[in-house]
């Protein structure tokens, strides 16, 4: 294989780095063997005067290392020897007699950062594509190639750890600022620049000009960095910052921390042994496999549906709720018209009141002009009648989740639509097919799940009715993933995938108050686990009603396996909690939002006169039951085929529930408790709490030799 | 005319007082909410579009050539060109004969033409004193110059210039509108007690038209925060009255006047869209057009008396059609002043009148006021500017349509000395 092609003009070596057979540049073992022989070559000429490396791929400098090797990576040993064979080849580079410039046109991410940064000098192209970043973390590792090193070095300690600790790739005119660039040029005057800029540094006044213009950050950077007190305090603020957004629950962003605050003062070599020996920690551990697993999963779902010749441009949404006004504005957002049906312009005007507090919210952060907001909400039309639709792709139904409801309005909106037009349903919890029997043409319906909130939540799932056709729903998922979100092709069944084997956790949340358990008891036992809130939390916002409404759906299907839990029927039914939204649910919500609530104990009194304490319920049981449940329903929905692919169920409890990613989804899980003690656990609970939790066919089977869930 | 120009259909917003419900929306705001639902409502395909014409008078500093900001905005494509048309207050008429022009001289197909004006976002602007205190601002380089300038700094140079005031004015004869419609007052004797009656009617009138004017709106959801919504016109008072009326004090001539806020137009928001291709083009396409343009004329004349546009245009009108008042079931002559649409009147029906202004030996006729504005007019409805025209053939063509009458005059006075006269028709 020859990854790097060499040629020397005017003694300027140009190294031109294009890996055969791959879209993407990215390093694995014997590439960076390869560029290790390279630079041999570069250091044993003595004709050079410089060395420029460039990639042959568009769009692309180096994506990174390679992460099928990090996800092989067996043990420690292992994985100090990755971390240091990376150092060693990219010391190399900055070992050079000669200056080398990184000349980066496109994404420029990991291990390609890390590369670039051992350079001399780096120029980049001003285009979108262009993006350089250290995402480590995000995979459970920490930067091992140098990233800790060089580059709060070279653009100081607070920008340094923001990039590391965050994750997020910066763009070049950012890049440009933080002094991680020497120079910006348009594509168009790519070469131009360079050349000039070569020609520049080649003289020692132009040379000494071009690190004179690196930023030195000024007083404030003095003030924080180049002083004990003011590190202290900076990595304190740091650390704080990981802490409120990570709960600890995550390894590698405080490992990077630490790496940087305990290797700053060093000199550069006791620094990589640091980092190396750092990363060795974190390579092989459960968290960093299971985040790698999230990642390949996830790219696993680049197709998911296949590909369509006929992408929808124009859109339709039918019923201006919060969700109706959320999928509009997700669609608007990618650019396309809707038009938003409903049936008193009251309800119209709410639609996009919510599309207006999407933009608002980016606004605030900057992700958004209040022009860009403008021709956003210009893209949303809102429509008493079907006028209009006769232009419409696709119609997204989003009205009351009542079957009888949406058959009537699916089968009238078919009426007006065009006949290559596609109809979908934003149904949380209804069948597919009860729904197509009103409509003459059910392999152009299939159901669109969006998550709330439709602007946060990645995941959509894509529902694939018997009748569909392959084509609508390689059509919905292309469009899903058009407007930015992870499309999971399901089989149609009461709940989906995501619902079915959530709602069984709320209900259990439930028994498990109604058993004796508090409700603040409840919720910090399972947000101690990771999820990013309690079961009694995510009730209250996703709106008590929602919720119950849900569950019986879910029951009717399913039996007294989800049999709804009193505690939901004597909040909706007697006491009319609604949630957030009203107040009261689970918690009292004043108008502070910040304020954390406290248990409506109305609610709890209510609960106790039925049924009064016996026993107590410990966290541990709590967790059980709670995990458990959602694990047999699960397998349930393994053995039904509801998914192709096993490690699509995870990523969708990942993106869907927020099920902690580190953590790798729910079957992952199951696997690290063994089959063999799932099945235990779970025949204790039927014995204790009821044949709900009779482990289902699958995993009786998976615990008679203890082999794992696949995944 | 060779041929009748087909309109297609029309749509417009809400009209609205201004500093009120629609000051959230810019003038493209409003005429790209218009054009992308005339489109979404006629179902003709965006593609064959040939080009966007927008009349507008104030046009925005944020959106020059607010036509082409207008057809980005609904969503229309990258390709279709687009123009800005400014013939003042008839600038929403100006849209749609230009674009008649461009069709009868072969160079466009399928136009859509919007009117469109807010009033609420003409800016105050520097005057000359503080625009060029900035102008030497921005050569000064050192410290010192630019302490030097601001010396000579005054804060009398704060003091605005009232963009709609200025606006309003014309530049020629120094006269507000307001002042003109008290030349034509005096002029054709017309009493306080004429206007405050004639002002009364047009509020009965739009107050009961509301149901049949809501069949030409398109309701709003209300930028910024869009918590509410606006899906009539605000002006008309179902229970306006003489003796409120009459409490009022005149606005433009406090000494000796007889011209109040309340028989005189308010400034207001809104926009109008109409899809207009040729009648043969609109029958090939198996259209059904809401209406015809049969013939237009515009006519000039002596700007402090502009509000008698209407008498001097539709003059030319009937000589070049051959059409006489007596030809028409409806009557539109836009209500700037009470005052104003009062003298159109009176000199309308004069002899002596037509002999000595308009080259005719007999009076243009008597106008029925039971075909007079029979829904109000912008005295109850208001007066965005650029947008009027357009309002005025929509208004006239559903209200032909829904009487199973035929043809009407459209006909409005412009700042500046202009009036504007359509005639259209529905069979």
């Amino acid at each position: 294989m020859i990854a790097f092609t060499t040629t020397v003009t005017d003694g300027i070596a140009r190294v031109v780095f294009d890996l055969p057979g791959e879209k993407v540049n990215k390093f694995s073992a014997t590439v960076m063997a390869e560029l290790g022989q390279v630079l041999d070559d570069l250091h044993a000429r003595t004709d050079l005067k410089a060395v420029i490396f460039t990639s042959g791929k568009p769009g692309i400098f180096i994506a990174g290392a390679e992460i099928k090797e990090i996800q092989s990576i067996a043990n420690r040993v292992d994985a100090q020897a990755k971390a240091e064979a990376g150092q060693r080849t990219f010391q190399k580079i900055a070992d050079l007699k000669i200056p080398s410039i990184a000349v980066i046109d496109g994404a420029c991410l990991g291990g390609g950062l890390e590369f670039a940064l051992a350079c001399t000098y780096r120029i980049v192209a001003d285009e979108d594509k262009t993006k350089l970043g250290l995402p480590e973390v995000t995979l459970g590792i920490i930067p091992g190639w140098g990233g800790t090193q060089r580059l709060p070095r070279l653009i100081g300690i607070q920008a340094g750890l923001e990039m590391i600790l965050s994750g997020s790739p910066v763009n070049a005119r950012k890049a440009l600022k933080l002094g991680l660039v020497d120079a910006c040029a348009a594509r168009s005057f790519l070469d131009r620049e360079v050349h000039a800029f070569v020609a520049r540094i080649l003289t020692t006044d132009g040379a000494a000009a071009v690190r004179a213009k690196r930023s030195h950050g000024g007083m404030m950077r003095w003030a924080l960095e180049g002083n004990p007190a003011g590190r202290i305090a900076l990595f304190r603020a740091a650390r704080k910052g990981v802490m409120a957004k990570t709960r600890g629950l995550m390894p590698a962003p405080l490992a990077a921390l630490e790496v940087v605050r305990d290797t700053c003062r060093m000199s550069i070599e006791r620094g990589l042994e640091e980092e190396a020996h750092r990363f060795s920690e974190l390579a092989f551990t459960p968290q960093c496999k299971h985040l790698v697993d999230c990642f390949f999963a996830s790219e696993a779902l680049r197709k998911e549906g296949g590909e369509t010749k006929k992408p929808v441009q124009s859109t339709a949404v039918l019923g201006a709720g919060v969700m109706g006004g959320g999928i509009a504005w997700a669609f608007a957002n990618k650019g396309l018209p809707v038009r938003l049906k409903d049936l008193n312009w009251d309800a119209i005007t709410k639609g996009l009141h919510t599309a207006n507090d999407y933009n608002r919210q980016l606004i605030k952060r900057r992700k958004m002009t209040p022009g860009q907001g403008n021709l956003l909400l210009h893209r949303i039309s809102g429509s008493l009648d079907y006028r209009g639709f006769q232009g419409v792709d696709l119609v997204v139904e989003a009205v009351i989740e009542d079957l009888n409801i949406k058959r009537k309005v699916l089968a009238e909106a078919e009426h007006h639509l065009r006949d290559d037009a596609i109809l979908v349903s934003n149904t949380s919890s209804l069948s597919i097919a009860d729904m197509a029997v009103a409509l003459k043409h059910p392999e152009r319906f299939a159901g669109m799940h969006f998550f709330n909130p439709v602007n946060r939540m990645p995941l959509v799932e894509v529902v694939a009715g018997p009748q569909t056709s392959p084509e609508t729903v390689a059509q919905v998922a292309e469009l899903v993933r058009r407007i930015g979100k992870t499309a999971i092709v399901v089989k149609d069944c009461a709940g989906f995938l995501v619902n079915r084997i959530l709602l069984p956790y709320l209900n259990e949340a439930a028994r498990c108050l109604e058993d004796g358990a508090g409700i603040e008891q409840i919720d910090r036992t399972i947000y101690d686990f990771g999820m990013p809130m309690g079961p009694f939390t995510l009730s209250d916002e996703v709106g008590l009603d929602v919720g119950y409404k849900v569950a019986k759906i879910l029951a009717d299907s399913y039996g007294d396996r989800m049999a709804v839990a009193d505690t939901l029927r004597v909040a909706c039914e007697e006491l009319h909690l609604l949630g957030t939204k009203g107040g009261k649910g689970f918690f009292l919500h004043g108008k502070d939002k910040n304020a954390k609530p406290e248990a409506n104990l109305d609610l709890l009194a209510a609960l106790r006169a039925r049924h009064p304490v016996t026993r107590t319920v410990d966290a541990d049981e709590i967790r059980d039951r709670c995990l458990l449940i959602m694990v047999n329903e699960a397998a349930r929905c393994l053995e039904e085929k509801i998914v192709d692919k096993p490690g699509s169920l995870d990523l969708a409890m990942v993106m869907g529930t927020g099920f902690p990613p580190q953590r790798g989804g729910l079957l992952h899980y199951a696997n690290q408790l063994g089959s063999r003690t799932v099945a235990d656990r779970l025949k204790a609970l039927s014995d204790r709490c009821g044949p709900r939790f009779t482990p289902c066919a699958l995993i009786d089977d998976l615990a008679r030799d203890n082999r794992p869930f696949p995944t | 005319m060779k041929e009748r120009l087909a309109i297609i259909d029309g749509v417009r917003t809400p009209f609205s007082k201004a500093g009120g419900a629609l000051a959230g929306f810019s003038a493209d705001d409003l005429g790209a909410v218009v054009a992308r639902e005339l489109m979404a409502r006629t179902a003709f395909p965006v593609a064959s579009l040939d080009e966007l014409i927008a009349g507008n008078v104030a046009q925005p500093i944020e959106a020059a050539n607010v036509a082409r900001v207008i057809a980005l905005k609904a969503g229309l494509p990258d390709s279709l060109i687009a123009s800005s048309v400014h013939r003042n207050c008839a600038s929403g008429m100006e849209a749609i004969t230009t674009a008649a022009n461009r069709i009868f001289s072969d160079e466009a197909d399928h136009i859509l033409c919007v009117g469109t004006e807010s009033m609420s976002n003409i800016p105050l602007i520097y005057g000359k004193q503080m625009t060029a205190l900035f102008g030497r601002m921005m050569k000064a380089k050192s410290v010192w110059q630019r302490l030097g300038v601001w010396a000579g700094f005054r804060p009398s140079f704060l003091t605005p210039i009232i963009g709609i005031q200025v606006g309003l004015t014309d530049p020629v004869c120094g006269l507000n509108m307001g002042q003109t419609a008290e030349i034509l007052s005096r002029e054709f004797s017309v009493t306080r007690q004429d206007q405050d009656e004639f002002a009364l009617l047009s509020h009965q009138r739009a107050a009961a038209a509301e149901q049949r004017l809501a069949e030409e709106l398109v309701p709003l959801p209300l930028a910024p925060k869009y918590e509410g919504v606006m899906s009539k016109d605000d002006g008309p008072r179902a229970n306006q009255d003489m003796a409120a009326l009459g409490k009022l004090k005149p606005y433009f001539d406090k000494v000796a006047g007889t011209v109040t806020v309340g028989n005189a137009c308010p400034i207001t928001d809104g926009a109008a869209a109409l899809l207009v291709m040729r009648e043969s083009k609109a029958k090939t396409l198996g259209l059904k057009p809401l209406g015809f343009l049969r013939d237009y004329a515009y006519a000039a004349l002596d700007g402090r008396r502009m509000g008698l546009g209407p008498v001097y245009a539709s003059a030319k009108l009937f000589a070049k059609s051959g059409l006489a008042l007596n030809d028409f079931d409806l009557i539109e002559v836009n209500e700037a002043f009470a005052a104003q649409v009062i003298a159109c009147e009176r000199a309308f029906a004069s002899a002596e009148f037509a002999k000595a202004n308009l080259k005719r030996d007999t009076a243009l006729g008597v106008i029925d006021r039971a075909k007079l504005n029979v829904n109000g007019g912008a005295i109850a409805l208001g007066h965005p500017v650029g947008a009027t025209g357009a309002r005025l053939v929509l208004t006239i063509l559903k209200e032909l349509r829904r009487r199973g009458a035929n043809r009407g005059l459209a006909t409005l006075c412009i700042g500046g000395g202009q009036g504007a006269a359509l005639a259209l028709e529905v069979a």
